[in-house]
């Protein structure tokens, strides 16, 4: 999908949905994600440092899409003070919840066995 | 309209008629100029005066006017003492209503009733309050006026308005804005009648009146009309701002940095809104529905129906953060739908009452803890019965705004039925005494235990505790305990070896020398958690000595910083007031290092200023808030990127430098 360049560094990392859809996104848009940093990290082992792609088993394409405009919302605001918030469909909201707990969860362990 | 001065005069002798018919006509005839003092021959009843309309127009002497008069009434010739004239009063009057019937006609479309009145008046648009004033007035009032207007030019506000809005206003003459200001504060308070500047009507003056487009002020109908015009856009705008600034600083209140919310507030936020389309929360951890609980309370949408969400028969905790809208048949309904709760945690639940626990007692729910705050209406006798039926296998209990229930009987009741509790909270409780303090040390496996009780407290009952159950404590919290004495202290540096957190707070006998035992060479791992807020010496009339060295100071800081710095996590010292600058300073000295510190509130600390706070943000890595409330010292420091600075006393809140330092150390990202 997207060349590795930089020794193995790409600009662009790729999602994959439980059920196929893939996003491209920023890494650095990305990795704002704890869950996502750590599965990427050159450091680490992870088969998906290697080959820039997560695979998510408990999202399905409709979340992630959501999941993905959110990095990139969050990414833009970076450096903003006062900043609307994003949109969220209420029918999405209790999956999209989920979601957010996995991806930032994951983290939190991990910089806790970390530390 | 009319008000020429000559008509002004001729009124005002047509109504000089004012005490008994005979003595009224005296000052009229102008047989009889006001003039002589001479007392006026006495008229036969039956003298007809000539109509007033037509009378030349005599001369407005007052003062000699009132030698000339008829008998007259107490109250009359008081208010001429005090140069106060009844006629006057009755002249303005009749003016203003003089003006109301020319505005009527006016009105009413016809110009061709201006020969009423003297003809050479112009009809300029004369301010109402200049319409009966002789030359000498008119000079001496613009003279008073031009100091007025000299003086508002001259005023601090004036000027700083000018630089707020100068430059967005194109007709910036200071004369101009100067007498605009002078007007309104001239114009006619409520109560009062004026005409509108638009309509000509005669209308009330109310707070609410506004100004039209020359200064004068509108009747409400022009108001309404003009408001439709120009449309709200302009006052949209600015409340908006606002509202905007606000949000901003109530998020930092919470601790919510300024900036792209994280998609888990987003995600709950948005649920919160929508919570009542809501059937079920699915499979959501416990510690997200718990965060849910809260947001719903703090949005004031708990209610029965929304209840309902956060019972399930699978559940073992229940959690109300604000119950203030549930009825008791919501709280026997927890014990109905989850029958296998553990933990049942309920604030603001007034209507947790005896029917409730009635109904607990009857049930076979087997609670291992219970923390009822403001349950002030279960009875003393429930609660005995409570402990003695249901505490067997109860670790954790907290009891909160109970009012006159929950004595020193129910704590002996629990002494003896609950061996195991291993937490104990009883706050705000009006009945405790020391006698019920004694009981507490007879739990012997005790790991967290918070008291604050109303009633004066006395130390023995502490120390008591301490010796009996303080090796196994890892929380202690004592608050409000006033007057309870070093002895305290020194019982928690030789009996606890397990503490983490510590709270001590409002206390005015304590002595830093005893803080700074306390915290030395003290036998227990570093604490994470310290609350010593309000321990410090208060006399009101020498607020700043404190030659006793009484309270949380210096030598208790170094020391404190010195044993826990390493681990500690939140610290409180809010208003210990005697901690010196020299203190601050040689505690986040350069070299110094706080890795974990989060949270620190520094407030009313008189000595925390700029440079201290700067020392602090350098010594500190994981800061997050930093509270800083009634420190003057404090003025324009700057914050790194990611710190909230609360409670700068400067209306434009916390300035923050630098950009995203975005690494490992950040936690909270998505």
């Amino acid at each position: 999908m997207v060349s590795n360049s930089n020794n193995g560094m790409s600009k662009y990392v790729t999602l994959r949905s439980s059920d196929g859809f893939e996003f491209v996104v920023l890494r650095e848009a990305a990795c704002r994600s704890g869950a996502i940093r750590r599965m990427l990290d050159p450091k680490s082992a992870f088969r998906e440092a290697a080959a820039s792609v997560c695979t998510f088993e408990e999202i399905n394409g409709i979340i992630l899409d959501k999941v993905a405009e959110y990095f990139y919302y969050n990414h833009k605001n970076r450096n903003q003070e006062d900043v609307p918030d994003m949109d969220i469909p209420p029918e999405l909201c209790l999956e999209l919840l989920m979601a957010a707990d996995f991806l930032d969860s994951l983290f939190t362990v991990c910089s806790s066995l970390h530390c | 309209m009319k008000r020429s001065r000559s008509s002004r005069s001729l009124l005002a002798n047509g109504s000089t008629t004012t005490t008994t018919p005979a003595s009224a006509a005296a000052p009229l005839n102008p047989l009889n100029p006001p003039a002589t003092p001479v007392a006026p021959p006495p008229l036969p009843p039956d003298v007809i005066l000539p109509p007033v309309v037509g009378v030349p127009p005599a001369q407005p002497n007052r003062a000699v006017a009132r030698q000339i008069r008829g008998p007259q009434s107490a109250l009359t010739d008081f208010l001429a003492s005090k140069n106060i004239n009844a006629n006057q009063i009755r002249v303005d009057a009749n003016n203003r209503r003089a003006a109301a019937l020319v505005a009527q006609q006016a009105a009413a479309g016809g110009n061709d009733n201006e020969d009423n009145e003297d003809p050479d008046s112009e009809p300029e648009p004369v301010p109402v309050r200049r319409k009966n004033e002789s030359k000498a007035q008119e000079t001496k009032r613009k003279k008073e006026e031009e100091k007025a207007i000299a003086k508002i030019k001259a005023s601090k506000k004036f000027r700083r308005q000018r630089k707020q809005y100068g430059s967005e206003a194109d007709n910036t003459d200071e004369d101009e804005a100067a007498r605009a200001i002078f007007e309104s504060s001239m114009a006619p308070l409520p109560d009062q009648l004026d005409n509108c500047e638009l309509c000509g009507k005669r209308f009330t003056v109310t707070g609410y009146t506004r100004k039209g487009p020359d200064g004068g002020l509108l009747c409400p109908k022009c108001t309404k009309d003009l408001d439709k015009e120009e449309g709200s856009a302009l006052k949209k705008k600015k409340t908006n701002q606002g509202r905007a600034r606000r949000k901003i600083q109530s998020n930092l209140l919470d601790g919510i940095y300024p900036g792209a919310k994280d998609l888990m507030t987003l995600c709950i936020e948005t649920l919160a809104k929508n919570v009542d389309q809501a059937d079920d929360f699915g499979d959501l951890p416990p510690s997200l529905i718990d965060r849910l609980a809260a947001i719903l309370s703090k949005k004031r949408l708990l209610n029965p129906s929304t209840f309902n969400l956060f019972l399930r028969p699978d559940f073992e905790n229940v959690t109300v953060y604000d119950g203030a809208k549930l009825s008791s048949d919501d709280y026997i309904r927890i014990f109905q739908i989850v029958p296998k709760v553990k933990s049942v945690r309920l604030r603001n639940a007034v209507q947790f009452k005896n029917v409730v626990m009635d109904h607990l007692l009857a049930t076979t729910v087997e609670l291992e803890s219970l923390s009822l705050h403001g349950a002030n209406l279960i009875d003393d006798e429930r609660w005995e019965r409570f402990l003695r039926e249901k505490a067997s296998h109860l670790k954790v209990l907290k009891v909160s705004y109970t009012d006159g229930h929950f004595g020193d009987e129910t704590l002996g009741v629990l002494a003896e039925t609950c061996p195991k509790l291993k937490r104990l909270k009883v706050c705000h409780n009006q009945k405790v005494t020391d006698a019920g303090l004694l009981h507490i040390a007879k739990l012997p496996n005790l790991g967290q235990l918070s008291l604050d009780i109303y009633n004066n407290t006395s130390s023995g009952p502490y120390v008591e505790i301490l010796s009996k159950v303080g090796r196994g404590l890892r929380t202690l919290s004592l608050a409000a305990a006033h007057y309870v004495d070093d002895t305290v202290l020194s019982a928690i540096h030789q009996n606890c070896q397990n503490l983490s957190k510590l709270r001590i707070t409002d206390n005015e006998v304590f002595t830093d020398q005893a803080f700074a035992n306390l915290f030395t060479d003290w036998n227990n791992p570093c604490l994470t958690y310290v609350d010593l807020h309000k321990c410090r010496h208060i006399v009101a009339n020498e607020p700043c000595e404190n030659p006793e060295g009484v309270g949380f100071a210096s030598l208790g800081f170094e020391a404190l910083m010195k044993h826990s710095g390493r681990t500690l996590k939140h610290l409180n010292v809010n208003s210990c007031r005697h901690i010196s600058a020299g203190a601050f300073e040689a505690v986040f000295a350069s070299g110094k290092n706080y890795p974990e510190l989060e949270d620190m509130n520094l407030s009313f600390c008189q000595f925390v200023n700029d440079l201290v706070v700067g020392c602090i943000f350098r010594s500190c890595p994981k800061l997050k808030t930093l509270k800083v409330f009634g420190n003057f010292g404090v003025r324009d420091v700057r914050v790194p990127k990611g710190k909230i600075l609360i409670g700068v006393p400067n209306a434009l809140g916390m300035q923050i430098e630098g950009i995203d330092d975005h690494d490992e150390a950040t936690g909270h990202v998505i």
